[in-house]
């Protein structure tokens, strides 16, 4: 969709201010040429994407059928008819997994944001050595905490249950630095008028800040989203009851008891995947954006 | 007046911080220190009898075979990281400035890292099906006769698994090199083509020396993100053939909840956060010395 407007956009200003035209340039060819070069790979990136597919609507006879069939022949739609209506239907996967997603995302992106208000516009004692503490939490890998996690939860009595994806879930430090980042950029001018003016911190928290910081926010809860749907590790550690189970492990579940089934599995994946494509096809610019500014800066 | 304001607004700091950092507590410091206790006991799951056993977790750890086999493969594993971040460099620096539809190449690109969990992965084993599957199905095409057997054998496993994780990680590290690449002053690489630079040359001499932070925040950032990683090999191999694709985060798992030794895995995965801050120190080190431009 960007690709049209920035295409033709982009060779008719070349040759304004040259003589011969733009496209006739062995530098236009070069560019031309390395376009194809770089659009075969680029498909060749996302081959498993159209494979799969492709695959969950051909017939089983024609799923390893060599070359292989990129239009399936005849249209084959019972694999996801299996998927969505069989006895183990993805109805309650997907039901699991936007619950557990949206209320982690939801909760992680406010409390992120709360707490990098703290870290970055608020002036206290031992803020640096706080956020040193955060910081270094990044370095304790997840397996250290899965064990204890496991019997904390067990205590508590939320093991099996989605209050154990859910709470963990809304505590990211990953957002809390992304968060900072961006509150640091914004001019402390701002903050110190609205003092002048009589506001309180969480006046200028929530009618000035939080308005400004909508793309980071954004960002964050895309990114955050993308994390909870895809979560495989922590619902394997912390859920059994299948009437729990999110989409990573009701794929899987689906898997295991279909191994012959390889339509149904690309039709299960297909399932599990096409979600994160059309979030992806509409947050990119936030994805991206985020992505880089959390790099580059920190 | 002045002494109260901040008072209050060292109280309103703590307010601030004081939800997530109760989260944070619970669910990060708490079981960490829990964690470093268990790595000192024997403590199998439903078992009441614990006893601490001072550093016998790691004196087993240490003649365990399967736990140098992990470590080897975890080298393998890490071993895509600078792969995948040599790629994304190519494909950052082809798609800067010189091709059409930078954009919707772009996306082509980083599309896997987004939207691929563990669903991919099972996409990926029926793509290495050894005997009809489609990569051998097109290796057999340009006359390999033979092709590896790919996740089904213990040789080619490790590899399948990189390939995969490559694929996974150069949308991302593509999309840091482009950032990157955008703070490069244009008239730096017109100065170059004037002085009659090669394209490589310019590549070589000026843009990578120019991003190298960047090659080396990514360097830093992905060997601990990978290390971390077990969700797509437990879903595709669960460590096998034989445990030919167990990594030390695998390995961590599978005594923690496969055989129930909790004690034992604790102890593991605190030798994993050990190379975490082996690498995190290097980062620091490396800051100052290795960035050279």
């Amino acid at each position: 969709m960007n690709a049209t407007k920035t295409a033709p956009a982009a060779s008719p200003n070349v040759p304004a201010s040259r003589k011969t035209p733009g496209w006739l340039q062995l530098l236009e060819w070069n560019k031309l040429l390395l376009t194809v070069v770089m659009t075969f790979f680029g498909i060749l990136m996302i081959v498993p994407f159209i494979w799969m597919i492709s695959t969950s609507f051909k017939t089983p006879a024609d799923v390893f059928v060599y070359p292989v069939k990129w239009l399936p022949n005849p249209w084959n739609w019972e694999h996801h008819i299996k998927v969505w209506t069989g006895d183990k239907s993805f109805v309650t996967y997907y039901m699991n997994s936007l619950k557990v997603s949206i209320i982690s995302t939801v909760g992680a992106t406010f409390l992120s944001a709360f707490a990098a208000y703290g870290f970055s516009r608020v002036e206290f004692k031992g803020r640096n050595a706080l956020f040193l503490v955060y910081l270094s939490m990044m370095m304790v890998p997840p397996q250290v905490l899965f064990v204890p996690k496991f019997i904390m939860f067990e205590w508590a009595g939320i093991y099996n249950t989605h209050y154990a994806l859910i709470l963990p879930g809304m505590f990211t430090i990953f957002g809390v630095f992304m968060m900072r980042q961006f509150f640091l950029s914004i001019p402390y001018e701002i903050s110190e008028s609205a003092f002048i003016d009589g506001a309180g911190h969480f006046r200028i928290f929530f009618r000035l800040i939080l308005p400004l910081a909508k793309p980071a926010l954004a960002t964050l809860a895309i990114i955050d989203f993308s994390w909870h749907w895809n979560d495989y590790e922590n619902a394997l550690v912390f859920l059994i009851d299948e009437g729990l189970y999110t989409v990573p492990l009701g794929l899987q579940n689906f898997i295991l008891e279909n191994t012959i089934d390889y339509n149904g599995m690309m039709a299960a994946a297909t399932a599990g995947i096409v979600p994160m494509i059309v979030v992806f096809l509409i947050g990119q610019r936030f994805i991206i954006q985020g992505i880089s500014n959390s790099a580059v800066k920190g | 007046m002045k002494g109260n304001w901040m008072k209050k607004q060292q109280l309103l700091g703590y307010v601030f911080i004081a939800p997530n950092m109760i989260g944070v507590l619970l669910f990060f410091i708490i079981p960490a220190m829990f964690s470093f206790v268990l790595m000192f006991t024997d403590y199998r799951f439903m078992n009441p009898n614990v006893s601490f056993v001072g550093l016998d977790n790691f004196t087993r750890l240490f003649k365990d075979e399967v736990f140098y086999v992990s470590l080897g493969n975890t080298l393998i594993f890490l071993l895509s990281v600078p792969i995948s971040i040599l790629l994304a460099f190519v494909v950052a620096v082809a798609l800067n400035k010189s091709v059409y539809m930078k954009k919707m190449l772009r996306a082509l690109y980083f599309m896997p890292y987004i939207t691929s969990g563990v669903a991919i992965a099972f996409v990926w084993m029926l793509l290495f099906q050894p005997k009809m599957g489609p990569i051998n199905g097109f290796l057999r095409a340009i006359g390999i006769d033979n092709p590896p057997g790919w996740l089904s054998t213990m040789e080619t496993s490790m590899i399948a698994i990189d390939i995969i994780w490559i694929w996974f990680m150069l949308g991302y590290n593509m999309i840091i090199y482009l950032a990157a690449l955008q703070e490069i002053s244009s008239e730096l690489l017109e100065a170059s083509k004037i002085d009659g630079a090669k394209w490589w040359q310019t590549i070589r001499s000026i843009i990578w020396p120019l991003v190298s932070p960047t090659t080396f925040l990514l360097l830093i950032t992905g060997l601990i993100m990978t290390i971390k990683t077990f969700g797509i090999i437990q879903a595709i191999t669960q460590g096998g053939p034989g445990n030919s694709t167990t990594i030390l985060s695998l390995f961590v798992y599978k005594n923690a909840f496969r055989y129930y030794e909790m004690g034992y895995a604790s102890a593991i995965s605190w030798v994993l956060f050990f190379i975490i801050l082996v690498i995190t120190m290097i980062q620091w080190a490396g800051q100052k010395r290795w960035v050279h431009y």
